[in-house]
């Protein structure tokens, strides 16, 4: 039986070998490829057709990144990106922990009402927080856009801590109320120095839903408030391809950072095997 | 034991409050009860116009049509990576976080990079130049903003496949290899068990993320405004069109068109939701 099987193992592995060999090759070109092509872009000085390589390179580009518009514009992102990460995790975890106490139908239906600004087209969401931010006098400006990012932020960290408050048990902390401490103390002294990872995970994945935004960011802040994508769009828009990917490139570098981030986490849970 | 305290669901309804206070506000604009140019008396000729204006349904499906291919495209590359690369092999480790490592790569970045490889003088076109295929960029077959929205689907698949693979991956992972050795037992090939075993859990532990996936695919803004055509307008560039529109009175159209978004998104939140209730407990 054992050496059926193994044959058989075999001879299916070695069917699959031309569709492996072929998904190899692609997966390389399209994870590898559109960086390189970036990063040509951002060099090049002239890149006539139909040349497949730029006529000639300058770090023009680069080196007018810090007092230029993109520099500002990046300056701009981090910031609202880091209010908002910090906003994002300070609301979402008690409310992620609240949710996971629930059961049954109540469960689903609060993990819907969660999702609904995740789910919600964020041009969509932007029409009623632009009436929302102009009634709180912050429309127009990156206080407004800072609570516009916030909303879907919170909604992914509290699913989030959802997750995480649903595969932990309470035992710690139910422990540390029956020896008297208070909601705060267990907060602080039990919950908060376990949750040490989860907390840096959420606050990546929430820096980085405000670090990309478009549509939010143009309705609420109404083309005022020039965070790095809306930077980017419009020299895209203008053909200015060099600055362009320069911007482009800038806005993946906390990406890949948080995607290291990521891999800690899923390592961390075993979702990848080996 | 569990608490029946109404503060969790009370706390989510928080959480859900913009959301609902921006329907709330677009049905009034609409009906002409508030914003811009609202006489502050039900009319319903604005909603009635927005409804049968062949603009609006033509953006709408035509979201629809580019957010369906290329989440299945993604679906499809997702499953086949899961598949394809399964065990513990250095080899079958590199594939797996080559599909997954474009992860937090933004939508802009995967749009702007589409238009400099497909557009009509891009790296593509210059390709097909030197293998002789086309002569002059006017020869390229236009691959953005075409009406088929052959670029706005590449990139839309491209951001997709990572997030696909990710969970497609974990559920691989998690489909019980007791499973598979009881059919292999009973004679089952391996194609066979893949067909019918492995393939089944896969795919509802996978839609979920493929609800997710389609509802941002049919949201993106920025993927559409780089590489959708001008006609027809897909529906979230229509919405910021009318949001901009000197003429008042347009303006409550963009309402209007992100309410039917909204409605596009609830109904695949439901799915969602009724997707998680009812396959959960057999992919875990």
């Amino acid at each position: 039986m054992t050496s059926t099987r193994l044959s058989s193992d075999t001879r299916a592995s070695r069917g699959s070998q031309p569709w492996r060999a072929i998904a190899m090759v692609l997966l390389t070109i399209s994870t590898f490829g559109p960086f390189v092509i970036l990063v040509v872009q951002s060099t090049s000085e002239s890149w006539r057709w139909p040349s497949l390589l730029p006529d000639a390179l300058t770090l023009a580009a680069w080196r007018g990144v810090l007092g230029g518009t993109i520099g500002r514009a990046a300056f701009m992102s981090t910031l609202l990106a880091l209010a908002t990460a910090i906003t994002a995790v300070c609301v979402a975890m008690p409310i992620g922990r609240s949710l996971a106490q629930l059961r049954g139908a109540s469960r689903h239906v609060a993990a819907a009402l969660v999702f609904l600004p995740v789910a919600a087209p964020p041009i969509a969401l932007g029409a009623g927080l632009q009436i929302a931010t102009l009634w709180l006098g912050v429309g127009g400006t990156a206080a407004g856009v800072w609570l516009a990012h916030s909303v879907p932020a919170i909604g992914y960290v509290a699913l989030f801590f959802l997750g995480v408050f649903s595969a932990r048990s309470d035992s710690d902390s139910d422990a540390a109320r029956s020896h008297g401490a208070t909601r705060w103390q267990t907060w602080r002294f039990v919950l908060l120095p376990s949750l040490r990872g989860p907390i840096a995970e959420a606050l990546a994945i929430a820096f980085l839903i405000s670090w990309a935004q478009v549509a939010l960011t143009l309705v609420v802040g109404g083309g005022a408030v020039r965070a790095l994508p809306i930077e980017v769009l419009s020299l895209v828009r203008a053909g200015q391809d060099r600055e362009a990917a320069v911007g482009a490139l800038l806005l993946i570098v906390p990406a890949v950072a948080a995607l290291a981030a990521l891999r800690v986490g899923v390592r961390r849970t075993d979702a990848l095997p080996g | 034991m569990h608490r029946r305290s109404p503060l969790p669901l009370l706390l989510a309804a928080l959480v859900a409050l913009p959301v609902l206070f921006g329907v709330a506000y677009a049905a009034l604009a609409v009906l002409g009860l508030t914003g811009a140019g609202a006489t502050g008396e039900l009319d319903w000729t604005r909603a009635t116009a927005l409804l049968t204006d062949r603009t609006t349904w033509r953006g709408v499906s035509w979201s629809l049509y580019v957010a369906t291919v290329s989440t299945a495209i993604a679906t499809a590359a997702a499953a086949g990576v899961a598949l394809l690369f399964p065990r513990r092999t250095r080899t079958d480790r590199i594939a797996r976080s080559l599909a997954t490592l474009p992860l937090p790569v933004p939508h802009l970045v995967a749009a702007a990079t589409a238009l400099f490889v497909l557009g009509q003088s891009g790296l593509l076109a210059r390709l097909l130049f030197f293998a002789g295929v086309i002569n002059e960029p006017g020869a390229m077959p236009p691959l953005v903003y075409d009406r088929a929205g052959v670029g706005l689907i590449v990139a839309l698949a491209w951001k997709e496949l990572p997030f696909l693979a990710v969970v497609g991956i974990a559920m691989r992972a998690g489909v019980s290899r007791d499973l598979e050795d009881a059919a292999r037992t009973l004679g089952a090939t391996p194609a066979y068990v893949a067909r019918r075993v492995v393939w089944p859990l896969l795919w509802r532990g996978l839609l979920p993320a493929v609800i997710a996936t389609f509802i941002f695919a049919f949201g993106s803004f920025e993927s559409a405004v780089l590489l959708a055509p001008v006609d027809p307008a897909p529906l979230p560039v229509l919405t910021m069109e009318r949001f901009a529109d000197p003429s008042l009175a347009r303006r409550s159209d963009a309402y209007g068109l992100a309410l039917i978004a909204l409605v596009v998104g609830a109904l695949a939140v439901a799915v969602h939701e009724w997707t998680r209730a009812r396959w959960g407990a057999l992919v875990k």
